[in-house]
């Protein structure tokens, strides 16, 4: 499963990222707060495949389908 | 050799509220640094104190570990001025509504600065966000845990702001690495990032308050239907406030150009001062002085919803759609600033990380409607559409013919980046969309009317010059030789009539081929230069607006339409230009531009033209 699936509402633990994530990203993913073991929130999916909005500790971030399917949680 | 004042640097997060503080510290006595040969903008101010301190604000970065070429430079340029000891000291801002994610970074620059062995502050901003929620950060624990002083402050109120230089004077260089008791045995990057965590979670605030209420506001705005609804109402104000909100003092600024015009011309001797007087100052600067309320309002509100949170959120309502068209939703910021000028858009589309992206963003910020069309369109619109109201006076016809044409701007810069990106295979990098919402905030007022102020004076002050020394030489020719006696038997006249079958494709005649000529230096230049023409042509006694002059003249619509056209597609800003070159590091996208958009301006205008003369 990943980010992307999350339903409005749910949470989940990274787990890993996918291995056509480049190094740096991985780096600055860890750095915003999506690390492996981490909890993440998923607050908001806007209908029409909109990015959806992800909550990190005190933080939310939005990303689309093609970053958050490369994360990996469970 | 260096400098005897003490440089005091300000790093943080987007979004930290660094330049906040730095207009508190520095108030108007700002510049942008002079850091040869870099492409970042790091401005520079004297302390309001007056005491020999220089604040540098450098450009917002999540980390100093980049990712893109842009950020590398800004990192670079600190590191650089850390090791050439150019610093006194650093101030670390970080946002403390969200700690966490302020402390990773805090962290690295803390260590940074130990390694340079440069002092180094830690400013804990917007407490009063927290203060109105009655929470807390214990900065005292937090200076005790990083063994550096940091500071509650706030760059909106200017709470604790008065601690800041004596705290900054009396702070000496980390010694030693920092350290937390810990059993986490991880990498670098993990380590860091648990030692934030548990740091923010012993001294930061506690509670879920101020997320919860962000998250509520987010369910409005980026509701299916309320979402998009509320964004276009937003935007549709936008575009009605330039003329509700700047009505009044455009026609205040027309009257004193009239009072001043009648004071000011019995005074000067007849004949060549006194024409000069009357067709180049108050025809042609007088005209284009009018349109500077617009601008101020425009760049107000551009600035209020950016500073609101909200265009953060217009980016993720707008990133589906907008990579239809090989864009991303962050190349919306960029093109909304540019509605403003060209220029700032320009230096937004750095937050765009992917450089694909980018380069299709710039191919897209010359089509959005700038305020310099704001002139030509108000002009045009003010002398072809009637000044009438519908539904009960909330719509105005003006307003909504305004709208329309950026709308049309805005149209062809998203067909343009649709055929670009899937026929041109350069450059396939490309970097994920990760936007970090900011939190809702009432906007400030202070730095906002400012910065308006400062655009208002700097269109002023830049095309000011240009449009003066334009419309001097303007009047000279069309002048001479025979003392304004008949324009079409001057010097100006003469060159007119040879563009004139260029233009004449659109029912223009020559005065209206030479405005646009002279309106490729800077597009706003038309209507200094249409106002002298009038000027000269008419030789009224009284000031007579511009576009009663046109409306008078006869002009088809069909020919105004297709000016307005022309000049929605047309690149006639050699400022746009010039800045393209240096951000790109080449004039081969630049001069692309030039050519292709002018080419395309000049066929949509004939077609506009043809087909308005047909149906109308």
């Amino acid at each position: 499963m990943t980010l992307w699936d999350l339903k409005q509402g749910t949470s989940a633990t990274v787990s890993q990222f996918k291995a056509s994530v480049e190094a740096s990203y991985r780096t600055r993913l860890c750095e915003l707060g999506f690390h492996p073991g981490e909890l993440i929130a998923c607050v908001m999916a806007p209908s029409l495949g909109a990015p959806k909005l992800y909550r990190v500790n005190d933080t939310v971030y939005s990303l689309d389908d093609s970053i958050a399917s490369m994360i990996e949680v469970a | 050799m260096e400098s005897a004042r003490t440089k005091i640097a300000l790093i943080g997060s987007p979004n930290s509220g660094k330049s906040l503080l730095f207009n508190r510290l520095t108030g108007l006595n700002q510049k942008v640094a002079n850091f040869p040969g870099i492409t970042v903008d790091i401005s520079s101010g004297k302390s309001l104190t007056g005491d020999s301190t220089e604040y540098l604000d450098f450009p917002g970065v999540y980390s100093l570990h980049t990712i893109s070429a842009e950020e590398k430079v800004a990192v670079d340029t600190f590191h650089k001025a850390l090791e050439t000891g150019q610093l006194s000291a650093v101030v670390c801002v970080v946002d403390s509504t969200r700690l966490e994610k302020g402390l990773i970074f805090a962290l690295q620059v803390i260590e940074t600065c130990r390694r340079h062995s440069t002092p180094i502050v830690i400013a804990a901003n917007m407490v009063d966000v927290l203060d109105q929620h009655s929470m807390q950060i214990d900065t005292q624990g937090l200076s005790a845990a990083f063994k550096v002083p940091v500071l509650a402050i706030s760059g909106k109120t200017g709470m604790g702001l008065e601690h800041l230089p004596p705290c900054i004077a009396a702070t000496s260089a980390p010694t030693e690495p920092f350290s937390m008791a810990s059993d986490i045995i991880a990498s670098d990057d993990s380590l860091t990032h648990r030692q934030a965590q548990q740091l923010a979670n012993t001294y930061g605030p506690k509670g879920d308050l101020l997320i919860n209420a962000q998250t509520r506001l987010d369910t409005f705005f980026l509701h299916s239907w309320f979402g998009g609804v509320s964004f276009f109402v937003i935007m549709y104000l936008l575009f009605q406030s330039i003329f509700t909100w700047a009505a009044p003092v455009m026609d205040a600024v027309e009257t004193l150009i009239q009072f001043l015009a009648s004071v000011v011309l019995p005074l000067v001797p007849a004949g060549m001062a006194s024409d000069f007087t009357a067709d180049a100052l108050f025809g042609g600067i007088g005209a284009f002085l009018v349109f500077v309320p617009q601008i101020f309002v425009l760049t107000l509100v551009v600035g209020m919803l950016e500073d609101s949170g909200y265009l953060a959120r217009a980016a993720v309502i707008c990133h589906k759609p907008l990579r239809l068209f090989g864009l991303t939703g962050k190349s919306f910021i960029p093109m909304l600033s540019s509605v403003a000028c060209a220029i700032p858009g320009i230096y937004a589309a750095r937050t765009v990380d992917s450089p694909r992206k980018r380069w299709l963003t710039y191919l897209a910020i010359p089509l959005m409607p700038c305020s310099a069309r704001l002139p030509v369109y108000s002009l045009l619109i003010a002398a072809f559409i009637p000044a009438q109201k519908t539904l009960g006076g909330l719509i105005g016809w003006q307003g909504l013919a305004m709208f329309g044409i950026y709308v049309f701007g805005i149209v062809c810069a998203l067909l343009v980046t649709a055929a670009v990106s899937r026929s041109s295979v350069e450059m396939r990098s490309d970097l994920p969309f990760v936007l970090e919402m900011p939190p809702y905030r009432l906007p400030s007022w202070r730095p906002l009317l400012r910065n308006a102020w400062n655009r208002s004076k700097h269109f002023v002050t830049k095309a000011g010059k240009i449009i003066f020394i334009v419309t001097v030489v303007i009047w000279i020719l069309g002048y001479f030789p025979n003392q304004g006696a008949s324009l079409g038997d001057s010097w100006l006249g003469t060159m007119g009539q040879w563009i004139e079958p260029v233009f004449a494709s659109f029912g223009l005649d020559w005065k209206y081929g030479v405005a646009i000529l002279t309106s490729f230096l800077a597009r706003e230049v038309f209507v200094g230069t249409l106002g002298t023409l009038f000027g000269i042509e008419g030789a009224e006694e009284n000031f007579v607006s511009l576009s009663q002059q046109i409306q008078d003249s006869g002009l088809p619509i069909g020919s105004g339409v297709a000016l307005l056209v022309f000049f929605a597609i047309a690149l006639q800003c050699v400022s746009t230009l010039a800045v393209l070159a240096r951000e790109t590091g080449s004039w081969r996208l630049p001069t692309q531009l030039f050519i292709s958009y002018s080419i395309f301006a000049y066929a949509a205008a004939f077609a506009t033209f043809h087909l308005v003369e047909f149906f109308v």
